[in-house]
């Protein structure tokens, strides 16, 4: 079953990230690829995260491919206009690649090439009609296309922004061009993302949650200073410091696996987006105590 | 008004350390209003170049700069000065020292300023960009803010993921602009508009360079 089928047929997916490297080293992250292989229903490839320039996704999401895993193509605004931007989404749909992630993207300041000119030609709900033009086999010109795109395409939201009401607006601006599904910024207030959902749930689109497991105090206090739309709550940094340093990361598996199952168990969103960020190796330990495996 | 500020002193003494006289344009309008080429750094600069053993053949403050005629016919009375000088510095933005290059084909001109950007001023001395000459305005769309302008991304649509408290990502120094423009149109009852509104990608043909416009034109028709 692919991605969108998972989807589309109820099933809680769950979806996990796979950060390419920075170098032509990949051994590990096909190492991470393998351990995902058949646990997830599909998996990110970042698009130079963070501005740091690395591996493009979409040779990674080839690579992806014939290993066996369905690859969700994440593409930002910031390095590419919109002749390149089309010209890779008619590139990777001919690779077999189909599901595709709209973003804006980190500015270059955030990144590792501060110099370098950032693009925004279009931004993600500009991108979002592209590719549903893509897909009714027209480009952003209008000229007619020889052949369509068939992308399944999605976007992103940050349920715990501040203040939230301008991203909602721009939320639906995101589903009234096109997005069948969103992956959030990582959320750790499950009562809060309830109400985030009570929104969502007018819309036709699904919703993956996203989680980035916490590995210690000192990560979840970065967390809430630095990270825009990530908010870590007092209990949940108490429960780590409970823990001892020792055992913190095993108590943020725990307390991500455990919002997943109440997630699931509660019907309250249709899957979710683990991003491990230099953990890959933990996803399926994180899947199992959720239950999902 | 064009935003200026002084080059390094250091780096305009290495451009022009092969000429031994030079004359000096300022600027009454931006550049005065910015210091960077009123009668006071005019002055400074002559002082300047004199006390490393230049000669000064003579200074103009120009009315504007930019405008080319009009400079042309202020610097007919500095003849035998600008015959004497082998440069020209001119203390204005990039406009005001091509206008200078136009009127002398065979004298090498140099800039002492570096042009930053199209602003208001706030305070005095203090100034902030707020429009990026696209070509198409599109404010009346989004409550009368430039988005192109005042978000680092341009980003026409509405805010990214990384505001934080009403701050934009690159700097807590800024202030979302969608986050103004979403307040703004709230508060003159207009936030309908913005959901409704999603703007077009941008024509940048409009903004295509180099721009030329005749208002000679526009007026005839």
């Amino acid at each position: 079953m692919t991605f969108r089928e998972a989807l589309e047929s109820g099933k809680f997916v769950v979806t996990a990230e796979v950060g390419p490297p920075k170098g032509t080293d990949i051994s590990e992250m096909l190492h991470h690829m393998d351990l995902l292989k058949g646990k997830v229903d599909a998996v990110n490839v970042t698009d130079n995260q963070s501005a740091v320039m690395r591996i493009n996704s979409m040779s990674v999401c080839k690579l992806a491919l014939e290993r066996g895993l369905e690859p969700v193509l994440q593409m930002t605004c910031r390095d590419r206009n919109r002749i390149a931007l089309q010209s890779d989404l008619l590139g990777a749909s001919i690779l077999g690649i189909r599901n595709v992630l709209c973003m804006t993207g980190d500015h270059v300041s955030a990144g590792d090439h501060k110099s370098a000119k950032p693009v925004y030609d279009i931004e993600s709900v500009q991108l979002l009609q592209a590719v549903e033009g893509l897909n009714g086999g027209r480009d952003m010109a209008g000229n007619e296309l020889r052949g369509a795109t068939n992308y399944f395409q999605g976007a992103v939201v940050t349920p715990e922004a501040n203040p939230l009401e301008p991203q909602l607006i721009k939320f639906t601006k995101k589903v009234r061009a096109g997005a069948r599904f969103f992956q959030t910024q990582a959320i750790y207030d499950v009562e809060a993302f309830k109400g985030f959902m009570e929104h969502a749930r007018k819309h036709q689109v699904k919703v993956l949650a996203g989680f980035v497991v916490l590995k210690s105090v000192g990560m979840a206090r970065f967390l809430n200073n630095n990270v825009p739309g990530i908010r870590v709550p007092e209990e949940l940094i108490g429960e780590l410091k409970a823990a001892g340093k020792e055992k913190a990361l095993d108590t943020g598996m725990d307390i991500t696996a455990r919002h997943i199952r109440q997630l699931k168990d509660e019907g309250i969103c249709d899957g979710v987006h683990i991003m491990a960020i230099g953990m890959e190796e933990k996803v399926p330990e994180i899947m199992s105590r959720a239950g999902l495996l | 008004m064009i935003i200026t500020k002084k080059k390094e002193r250091g780096k305009l003494l290495e451009s022009i350390k092969d000429y031994q006289s030079l004359f000096l344009v300022g600027c009454s309008e931006c550049a005065s209003l910015c210091g960077t080429g009123g009668d006071t750094e005019l002055q400074e600069l002559k002082e300047a170049l004199e006390a490393q053993g230049k000669t000064v053949t003579g200074t103009h403050k120009a009315k504007t700069g930019c405008q080319v005629l009009g400079t042309k016919t202020e610097l007919k009375q500095y003849k035998d000065a600008l015959n004497a000088a082998d440069a020209v510095i001119v203390m204005s933005c990039g406009a005001g020292t091509q206008a200078a290059v136009e009127m002398f084909p065979d004298k090498p001109v140099y800039p002492c300023n570096d042009s930053l950007f199209l602003g208001n001023m706030t305070r005095f001395q203090i100034f902030d960009e707020r429009c990026s000459l696209c070509g198409e305005c599109i404010i009346d769309k989004t409550g009368g803010i430039c988005p192109l302008t005042n978000c680092p991304k341009g980003l026409l649509v509405g805010p990214c993921g990384g505001v934080k408290d009403g701050k934009c990502e690159v700097s807590q120094d800024i202030d979302c602009c969608w986050v103004r423009i979403y307040e703004r149109m709230k508060r003159i009852g207009r936030l309908d508009d913005l959901m409704e509104t999603t703007l077009e990608p941008k024509d940048w043909a409009a903004s295509q360079k180099p721009r030329a416009h005749s208002a000679r034109e526009d007026k005839k028709k």
